[in-house]
């Protein structure tokens, strides 16, 4: 009698848990653990798609270029509230080249972040309100300015104080918030708490609307043949892509193809079909041709997500010792016209030990684009909040800023009272502040001038992410009768180099030479599902499937070898694609085992297991920054980042620091420059370019010192990985944000850290 | 209008008022030129004329005549990589790679007029490429690396 083939397991991204039921894979292999003699899982192995970007044959959802391709723009709403009286076509539509309009009543039904598509209600600044169609995207552009449209124009909700005001006009029929607003979210008793501390303190923290800013714009490709059509997105999901499109032209799965090779970024902003996709399917259904609809660098900015802004009302309480009694945080977060209820407070629960704790969010809707998931969404804005206030509250107990983080250090998952799978904070703690010199240089601020211009500081922040990832995903791996090997799944490489690991994973487990493997993603007509890279799931769910997989075709490989060699399968080992006999001469390379197979396929399948039961999987990072702030411009240069983590087994070195720095660098953007301006009279974004919303160009980049702290979690998944994407943005704002306390003497409650807000907190001091 | 794209002349049948990035992307179908703005912010979309770094999207294709185009196709090949490409795979200088044409060829052109250049004039000359993921500190070290070899070649 075997075991259930289904089981249930929960699976935790970004911070929403669910229970999903998971096929139990073919076998369970003995997990990596420390000690597992690897040979190419730990390699600093090259990018595998590295010669395809740099040679600029990769090709992108952009560069598809199909025969009688048409190719559509967005007209956009240039208000943010009111309502369409008439768009004129007229003069558009007689311009040569022009195919067709598209418009509300070619799709019903289609919502984006509640809004139906091409609604003559306007809801936002930057609404699509129809799209246009001509042979090139020239001709469409030029259309484009040919329209005609007036409207009447209402004065917007474009703050949150103005949305929960009494009077406010409504933004959504149903209110200006979700229902049951704040959600309230308690452990123990936080008035208690608080009554109990010997030392209190209360701060109020804002963080801006970031924008994404993907140098590659949302965009997709769909064409129709026959009853079915393919889709060229550039998504972090294919198949939820392929679910929404079927699910919104009511399609069959079947009839629609999705495909994504290379993507140029993503950062949670691409995860579902996107409003272009909706546009270019439709298109390419009523003309019975290719269409192309790529989003400009305004509509991107405009209108594909941001990062919402929060308002966190923090009060801390502790004992002299340090010990936290009270966690209290009151936020607001305005959410836009939708998006989901990501919010900073689960930071707030799980980060440090403490028995009282309690978070009340309450999200707003307003007349602005719908905010989206955004690297470590929530996380991001909690950390900033909690990790500044306990700056301040170290400073008031005249205690080590990490000193008080190490003291309060969480043993387990007080949020559903669980041990962690494996937590190494400590060690991050320590090797962090070795190798960032934080005694001496604590020291050295400590005696700098305060008449001197230039002004050094120091300062700490940390991390947790829920980084286990899990079911479902599926592998296949398949042995060539040359002795190749093809990787195949479902997933997406964003950049991230999961194209490269799981090779490694598939190499390490065959006794594979990697060049002899490629792995292929990104189709879900021929590929088995692996679900949407986010949430930094994607290896932890993916790469034991493949490990799985792998297993599966070296038996197979085996039994075919240990005839030809005429011995028993257990006899033999392989490496470098090469099968010998232990403790024999005799041996095969995997090519010529497949050639005398022929066209008999060996092809191992694999599928990733339940999570653990009772067991929280996060990722942990400990960051240090040092900061110079010029007290006569209020400018703030980031010098130094020293950041370890712990993310379990590292698959490749060179790929997850690459991820760490790229990771900082958003930090870095976040803390000193990133805000989308918002004129508040009219709800119109002032700085819809990559000019004005200024992300960080390589002139701004600190010294980064990245890297991991050494461990496998055989507990997480039998590969010992867990995610690496989105921690390192976590605790940079924060950690720099308290440099600059420690340079000044001056506490910064509002990011970005602009010179006039440095210069503005020196005067109001 | 005739133009000269990676050593090959070429005639083309564009408006005068079309960027040099629409004619190399949608009428050449040279799509390994990358637009990440159509609007001189972002530097996706830098090639070479005449040798030097310049925004085709900001760039007339009419004005382009009588210059030479260097695009990333004309760079190196994949049997025969350029020593910045051969630079970037090695020191890992790209994510996504989106950005990555544009950034190879700004290097392209300061290597060509600084063959020895400082960690700051790498800053310098690639302060008007933009990369999202964040791959700059491994841009600097992979453009010092392949001027080294540059240097090193006969
Ligand atoms: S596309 Fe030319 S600078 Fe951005
Ligand atoms: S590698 Fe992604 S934008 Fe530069």
């Amino acid at each position: 009698m075997s075991a259930k083939r289904f089981v249930t397991t929960q699976v935790e991204v970004e911070g929403r848990v669910e229970t999903k039921i998971v096929e139990m894979p073919s076998r369970s292999p003995e997990p990596w653990g420390d000690d597992a003699d690897l040979h190419v899982v730990g390699l600093r192995a090259q990018r595998m798609d590295a010669l395809e970007k740099v040679t600029g044959q990769a090709r992108y959802t952009a560069d598809v270029q199909l025969a009688g391709m048409l190719h559509a723009v967005v007209l956009r709403s240039p208000i943010a509230r009111g309502q369409v009286t008439e768009i004129d076509f007229t003069a558009a539509l007689a311009l040569a080249g022009v195919s067709d309009v598209l418009t509300l009543g070619d799709v019903p039904g289609i919502r984006r972040d509640g809004v139906q598509l091409f609604d003559q209600r306007i809801h936002y600044a930057g609404q699509p309100l129809a799209a246009i169609c001509a042979e090139s995207a020239d001709v469409a552009h030029r259309a484009l300015g040919l329209v005609r449209m007036t409207y009447e124009s209402e004065a917007p909700v474009s703050t949150p104080a103005q949305a929960l005001a009494t009077d406010a006009p409504k933004v959504k029929p149903n209110g200006n918030t979700p229902r049951n607003m704040p959600k309230v979210s308690k452990r123990g008793d936080v008035h208690a708490g608080l009554a109990a501390a010997d030392v209190t303190i209360t701060r109020e923290y804002r963080t801006p609307v970031a924008l994404h800013t993907a140098m590659e714009p949302h965009g997709a490709v769909a064409e129709w043949v026959g009853e079915q059509v393919t889709v060229y997105e550039s998504t972090q999901g294919i198949f939820n892509t392929r679910a929404d499109l079927a699910a919104e032209f009511k399609l069959p799965l079947s009839h629609v193809r999705v495909i994504k090779n290379y993507m140029g970024g993503g950062f949670g902003a691409k995860n579902g079909a996107s409003t272009a996709a909706a546009i270019a399917v439709a298109l390419s259904r009523k003309l019975e041709r290719p269409v192309r609809c790529i989003w400009d660098r305004e509509g991107e900015q405009l209108d594909a997500g941001n990062r919402p802004a929060t308002i966190q009302r923090v009060t801390l309480g502790a004992k002299r010792d340090g010990t936290l009694t009270a966690i209290q945080l009151d936020a607001t977060i305005p959410l836009g016209i939708g998006g989901w209820q990501g919010g900073p407070g689960k930071f707030y629960h799980e980060m440090y030990a403490c028995e009282n704790v309690e978070t009340r969010e309450t999200f707003v809707y307003m007349n602005t684009s719908a905010m989206s998931s955004f690297r470590a969404p929530g996380h991001t804005e909690g950390a900033f909040g909690l990790e500044c206030a306990l700056d301040a509250l170290a400073h008031e107990l005249h205690m080590d800023p990490l000193a008080l983080r190490v003291h309060n250090h969480a043993a387990r998952d007080q949020v559903q009272d669980r041990p962690y799978s494996l937590k190494r904070l400590r060690e991050c703690y320590a090797q962090g502040a070795e190798q960032f010199g934080w005694e001496a240089h604590r020291a050295s601020c400590a005696k700098q001038s305060s008449s001197s211009r230039l002004r050094r500081g120091v300062g700490v922040a940390s991390q947790i992410w829920s980084a286990g990832g899990g079911p479902p995903a599926y592998a296949t791996v398949r042995i060539n009768p040359d002795g190749t090997i093809e990787v195949l799944t479902g997933a997406q490489d964003l950049g991230t180099g999961a194209r490269t690991v799981f090779a490694q994973v598939a190499a390490e487990t065959l006794g594979a030479k990697l060049g002899d493997c490629r792995t292929v993603l990104g189709d879900t007509e021929r590929l088995p599902f692996a679900s949407n890279s986010w949430g930094s799931i994607t290896t932890a769910s993916v790469a034991p499937a493949v490990r799985v997989a792998a297993e599966e075709a070296r038996e197979r490989l085996f039994e075919a070898a240990s005839g030809m060699l005429g011995v028993e399968p257990d006899q033999l080992e392989s490496r470098d694609s090469l099968i010998t006999v232990l403790g024999e001469e005799k041996s095969l390379t995997f090519a010529q085992v497949g050639r005398k197979l022929g066209d008999v396929m060996i092809i191992g399948q694999g599928s990733r297991g339940p999570n653990p039961e009772k067991t929280a999987i996060s990722a942990f990072a400990a960051q240090f920054a040092e900061v110079e702030v010029d007290v006569d411009t209020g400018r703030v240069r980031v010098l130094r980042i020293v950041s370890a983590h712990d993310s379990g087994r590292i698959l490749n070195p060179t790929l997850a620091e690459s991820q760490l720095e790229g990771g900082i660098i958003q930090g870095v953007g976040y803390a000193l420059f990133e805000e989308r301006v918002l004129d508040e009279r009219l709800g119109l974004p002032m700085n819809p370019t990559s000019h004005d919303y200024k992300v960080p160009t390589i002139g701004d980049v600190p010294v980064i010192e990245a890297f991991f702290v050494a461990g496998s979690d055989v507990v997480a998944n039998h590969v010992g990985v867990k995610g690496v994407a989105e921690p390192p943005i976590i605790p940079t704002a924060p950690a720099i944000a308290n440099a600059v306390r420690c340079a000044l003497g001056v506490e910064c409650l509002e990011i970005p850290l602009t010179p006039w807000r440095v210069l503005g907190a020196l005067q109001s001091s | 209008m005739r133009l000269t794209i990676n050593g090959v002349p070429r005639d083309v049948p564009a408006g005068d008022h079309e960027t040099l990035l629409a004619v190399i992307r949608e009428r050449l179908q040279l799509t390994g030129t990358k637009e990440g703005c159509a609007r001189g912010e972002c530097g996706a979309c830098t090639v070479l004329i005449d040798g030097r770094a310049a925004y085709s999207c900001l760039t007339l294709a009419a004005g382009c005549a009588d210059s030479a185009v260097t695009t990333i196709e004309g760079l190196g090949r994949a049997d025969a990589l350029h020593p910045l490409q051969q630079a970037f795979i090695e020191q890992d200088a790209l994510q996504c790679g989106f950005c990555t044409p544009g950034q190879l060829l700004a290097a392209a052109a300061l290597i060509a007029r600084t063959p020895r250049p400082s960690e700051d004039d790498v800053r310098v000359a690639l302060s008007g490429n933009l990369c999202r993921c964040g791959t700059y500190p491994k841009l600097v070290r992979a453009v010092m690396q392949a001027a080294e070899m540059m240097r090193a070649e006969p």
